[in-house]
């Protein structure tokens, strides 16, 4: 194995960060300077990493949705661990249910998973609010419904960029 | 005795099954370590304070360049858009200043006089000392939290607990500083409570924000004098932080209770805001204070020290 072989070895790792690096450019394009006075930008890092869970559940574990977790927590100037714990529980979730119901293949029904993407967003959004009232840092229900629309909207989006990367990075899936 | 002998689990399953397991652990441990930190943001909000700024260092920069070609767009719509309707825009200015040319000069005449008073009274005012004039670089549109960031730090004499100025009104204060970088909270925010003044009437109230356009005013002086649909709300200058006379907003609808409030500023299209010093920033004389309490003959043969910090009996007695 000559330094050439061993450089190419090493870099051919790079495939491991493709789905914490999605995550973290679009937890990134979710501080984009649109001032709007109601929560109304999608959810666009829970909605990857529940999409990155589904594609790749060796790559996306929960710890790795816990760093991105305290990352948005110190962008978005939340109390530390509102997000970390959301991020984790939503890759926990989806590994315990892949565990429990079996694996969810590329052939299954997009419909159902969108209604369970649908279902992980107004439970995120309600633990949101009772996390962000344990931190001290109360926020009033009702506006973070807008979110709730515009996120399950941009669910097709979201599955769409992860699933073009998913492409790119690690080929046409193998079940027919 | 006839026991069943147990299945052999051979070594690849029971590999995967060990990671399943440290898997699982590893997986509760990391939520319970959220869970955790979420006490300890409760019982500590500053903690992490230098985190949150090096993080803030390392994303505005990122945003002030990518932002910048929208910007230019903006502008060139902006202008573009001035040229339409420019003739009857100048003729409504010119009508709304023939009229407010005769308040203008009784203005005069009332600042004048107060001149006249406060020196007679010896009032004296605290200074407002801008301190950084900065843009607005990025916002957490995709969170609870309502707040942006402005490209000016520690670097430039941004401290947390600044009160942030557009060119129509507030727009908030800082409440995290990077080297480079400075969140502000906004009006808008549930944590951002305003202390105000109905400039018609005088009653104090807070206005505070609750994730909606509107602000609420509550806890206003008084409540039982109506207030009117268009009564402006300015900073009062209580809490020390934000300067009197800054505009804040518009009542809407003084029926509802709490009565909405709507905003005179947005950050929309403020791209550049004024950080202004806190008005009457805390006394920063960390002196203790003399204690005043008679130290028993034995103590101060023996020694002893006066307690650093009196109680309060203490310190009443003469």
């Amino acid at each position: 194995m000559n330094a050439a072989e061993r450089r190419r070895y090493w870099w051919g790792h790079w495939r491991l960060a493709v789905p914490g690096g999605v995550t973290l450019l679009l937890l990134l394009l979710t501080t984009a300077p649109i001032l709007v006075p109601v929560p109304v930008f999608p959810l666009l890092a829970p909605l990857a990493i529940f999409v990155w869970a589904t594609f790749q559940p060796g790559l996306m574990p929960p710890w790795l949705a816990f760093g991105l977790g305290v990352i948005a927590d110190l962008l978005f100037g939340q109390p530390i661990g509102v997000n970390a714990t959301l991020f984790a529980a939503t890759a926990g979730f989806v590994r315990l249910f892949e565990a429990r119901y079996g694996h969810h293949g590329p052939k299954a029904d997009w419909r159902f998973d969108w209604g369970m993407a649908a279902g992980m967003i107004i439970i995120f959004e309600l633990a949101t609010w009772q996390l962000m009232g344990l931190a001290g840092q109360p926020v009033p229900l009702l506006p973070l419904g807008w979110q709730v629309l515009t996120s399950v909207a941009a669910y097709p989006i979201v599955a769409q960029i992860c699933a073009w990367t998913q492409r790119r990075a690690f080929g046409e899936p193998l079940v027919p | 005795m006839n026991w069943t002998p147990a299945p052999r689990r051979s070594s690849a399953m029971r590999r995967e099954q060990n990671l399943a397991l440290v898997g699982a652990v590893v997986s509760g441990a990391v939520i319970a370590t959220g869970l955790l930190l979420l006490l300890v943001a409760r019982v500590n909000p500053d903690a992490g304070a230098r985190m949150r700024g090096v993080v803030l260092d390392v994303v505005t920069p990122v945003w002030s360049v990518v932002r910048a070609p929208f910007d230019g767009v903006g502008r060139g719509l902006d202008w573009a858009g001035d040229y339409f309707g420019a003739v009857s825009r100048n003729r409504r200015l010119e009508a709304e200043l023939a009229a407010a040319r005769t308040g203008l000069q009784r203005a005069g005449a009332d600042a004048q006089k107060l001149k006249q008073l406060e020196r007679l009274a010896q009032v004296r005012d605290p200074q407002r000392t801008l301190v950084a004039t900065a843009r607005i670089v990025n916002a957490t549109s995709g969170s609870v939290v309502r707040s942006a960031m402005i490209a000016a730090g520690t670097g430039d004499g941004v401290v947390p607990g600044q009160p942030v100025i557009g060119a129509d009104g507030l727009i908030g204060r800082t409440v995290e500083a990077g080297r480079h970088a400075a969140r502000v909270l906004l009006l808008t925010d549930p944590a951002s409570r305003i202390p105000v003044i109905v400039v018609r009437t005088g009653q104090p109230g807070l206005a505070i924000g609750a994730n909606r356009p509107q602000l609420e005013l509550r806890d206003r002086v008084g409540a039982d004098l109506p207030l009117l649909a268009g009564d402006r709300l300015v900073t009062s200058g209580d809490g020390g932080i934000f300067p009197p006379g800054i505009p804040v907003g518009t009542i809407i609808d003084p029926r509802r209770d709490p009565p909405p409030v709507r905003p005179a500023a947005t950050p929309v299209g403020a791209a550049y805001v004024m950080v202004e010093a806190a008005y009457l920033g805390l006394p920063t004389d960390t002196s203790a204070p003399a204690s005043r309490a008679p130290v028993p003959i034995e103590a101060r043969r023996s020694g002893a020290k006066a307690p650093a910090l009196p109680s309060p009996a203490a310190a009443l007695q003469p």
